[in-house]
């Protein structure tokens, strides 16, 4: 363990070192301050993979990279829709993934919301209409704000936060 | 012989049945009115997936088959739609009665079912696992997929080459350049040309950087899984920074798009400096990780694949690689004289493919190094020639195959095999001897695709 405090101290704080943390640190006091006010300092959100490729996954993973660390924000993923404010689609909603993916919306308690993550749901991907597609979401659920992108970047997916903050 | 796939194509009057072998390629026409075949799953047991989806995709029908089970089509699929034949054009389905599936269990005195997924805890692709219990042990599983089946073979069907590529790039995020360079060797092919050994190069220094974003990621996940956290947090930095090299080389952080025939210009010199500070970090990362006791207690022994098993279902990239399998798409003069060495583990558990992805990390900064080159020549291909082409590409997770036939200069059958779809079928022999708790482990050390088995 004492390789792991050495680099540690050799490191420093990550966070605090880069580029596109200027942009972060614009917004991540108005975050904070949005999710303390409107859920009481914690934002829980489900992810659901309505059938995406998993570049919009992967990006969601990267926001708990030392870089994003977004709980430190007081948004976190949950394991769990019972535990969820809002549900975070990606994915083109598939045929097969479809039914799963409203089971899981009726699973949250209200207040909920849905914010869709990426060009999938929306239909704007390179993806076209096939037998296999339920998209775009909005036939099937109510969808309060939309994060553009092919795969939206982390820094992208915590503007898009803020904005559906500001929006509700 | 290693079976690598097995599908069919509506020609018309009949349809034809493709299987493709390591060593030779066998084609077999059935009539339309009376599609039956045979089954090869006796001898390769990894047929399986194969038959079942031409069933549900052309309603052709396995004879002696023991499990006639629908694959693709879930509970409320309507009956008697083969989308994959030609005269199927809707675009629209609508959901039908549901018909519960006959999960493959095991019943007894205290044996109890599990069924995990298909949403599941953390931010992963939608998959199923169905385990019997005893206790804590697992007594059989059953892999079940196909919830992000988009229908990509009917969707690129009729388009060219070059307007189907922004769907075929975007098929498994975590493998687009594999997917891209497929596609690519297909067009080469077609225009009869011969690719610049400058572009190969740099689309082979762009697979490798895939690779490494994809083992690093999992290098952090692994031992996260094992509850060590602190590894992740390490695993997903380097990866982070990995993807920002692949944003500065190819303007998008998973490189869709990048696998063209145009030149580019970057910053070699960044590249050269990020490669050595990668290096000893993941120099570091080993040393670090290799004196902590507790995190290898849970990955030595878990879940461990036998080079028998490997070998009984077809098992490619990695995860045969692990135990013991010689089988690496890159075994070719090509890499081979720029310094590839296939990594290879013998013990086929968790810990062997941990250390393999660490050595393969290593040996790509190596391939990368000598990948590098000042300037890239462009190349502009002749017209594409209709024909049957297939092409393979070793991605991040193991062998890749793609198969296109192109008529009137359009798309007429695309087919695509991912490393997942064989690797999936071997994971319910490698968690025997293990407990439940240790299923999420062993699944992330094997980091199958869902998106690319699904289609």
């Amino acid at each position: 363990m004492i390789k792991f405090w050495q680099k540690r101290a050799e490191l420093g704080i990550l966070t605090e070192d880069v580029a596109v943390e200027e942009e972060l640190k614009a917004i991540q006091k108005e975050i904070k301050e949005q999710v303390k006010k409107k859920f009481a300092g914690s934002l829980a959100i489900r992810m659901v993979d309505s059938g995406s490729c998993n570049a919009c996954e992967a990006e969601c993973n990267a926001l708990s990279n030392p870089y994003y660390d977004l709980e430190r924000l007081g948004i976190y993923f949950v394991a769990s829709p019972r535990h969820a404010d809002v549900m975070l689609l990606s994915g083109v909603m598939t045929f097969n993934m479809t039914p799963h993916a409203l089971e899981a919306y009726e699973q949250i308690p209200e207040p909920k919301w849905v914010i869709t993550l990426g060009d999938c749901p929306v239909m704007q991907a390179p993806f076209e209409q096939t037998f296999a597609i339920k998209a775009p979401a909005e036939n099937h659920l109510k969808v309060t704000h939309h994060i553009a992108g092919c795969p939206p970047t982390p820094l992208e997916i915590i503007k898009g936060l803020l904005e559906f903050l500001r929006k509700i | 012989m290693r079976l690598i796939a097995r599908y069919a194509k509506d020609k018309g009057e009949f349809f034809e049945i493709v299987t493709l072998y390591d060593e030779e390629m066998q084609k077999e026409q059935v009539s339309k009115e009376n599609p039956t075949i045979k089954t090869l799953a006796y001898e390769h047991p990894a047929a399986l997936w194969f038959e079942r989806k031409m069933q549900d995709d052309f309603g052709i029908i396995v004879e002696d088959a023991f499990d006639k089970r629908p694959l693709v089509h879930q509970e409320q699929f309507p009956a008697n739609i083969y989308p994959m034949r030609k005269d199927f054009t809707k675009k629209e389905l609508d959901f039908s009665t549901f018909k519960p599936y006959d999960y493959e269990v095991i019943n007894g005195d205290g044996v109890f079912q599990v069924s995990v997924g298909p949403i599941h805890a953390g931010i992963i692709e939608p998959g199923h696992f169905h385990f019997s219990q005893a206790g804590e042990r697992m007594l059989h599983q059953e892999v079940r997929h196909f919830y992000t089946y988009r229908g990509i073979e009917k969707m690129v069907e009729g388009k060219t080459l070059t307007q189907a590529k922004p769907i075929i790039e975007r098929i498994s995020g975590n493998e687009s350049i594999a997917y891209q360079i497929c596609l690519r060797d297909i067009m080469v092919q077609s225009s009869g040309e011969k690719l610049g050994a400058s572009l190969q190069k740099h689309h082979a220094l762009l697979l490798e950087l895939e690779r490494i974003i994809h083992h690093l990621t999992d290098l952090g996940f692994i031992p996260n899984d094992a509850g060590f956290g602190a590894a992740l947090a390490f695993g997903s930095k380097l990866a982070e920074d990995a993807r920002r090299m692949m944003q500065k080389l190819t303007g998008h952080r998973f490189g869709f798009g990048a696998i063209d025939f145009d030149a580019i210009s970057f910053d070699m010199l960044a590249l050269k400096e990020w490669l050595d500070k990668i290096e000893a970090d993941i120099n570091y990362f080993e040393d670090w990780i290799t004196d902590i006791p507790s995190v290898w207690d849970r990955l030595d022994t878990t879940g461990a694949l036998t080079i028998q098993k490997a070998l009984k279902y077809d098992t490619v990239g990695v995860m045969a690689r692990a135990s013991g399998v010689a089988i690496d798409r890159r075994l070719n003069p090509f890499y081979l004289e720029r310094g590839f060495v296939m990594a290879s583990q013998v013990s086929g558990d968790v810990a062997a493919r941990f250390k393999l992805r660490m050595a393969e990390v290593k040996n790509s900064i190596l391939l990368m190094r000598n990948f590098l080159q000042k300037k890239i020549a462009t190349q502009k291909l002749s017209k594409l020639q209709d024909g049957e082409y297939m092409s393979f590409c070793e991605s991040s997770i193991g062998e890749l195959f793609m198969a296109i036939d192109i008529k009137d200069g359009v798309i007429e059958r695309f087919y695509s095999r991912d490393a997942s779809f064989m690797n999936w079928q071997v994971l319910h022999v490698m968690m025997l001897k293990d407990i439940i708790a240790d299923f999420p482990l062993i699944n992330k050390s094997c980091d199958l695709s869902y998106a690319g088995n699904d289609l």
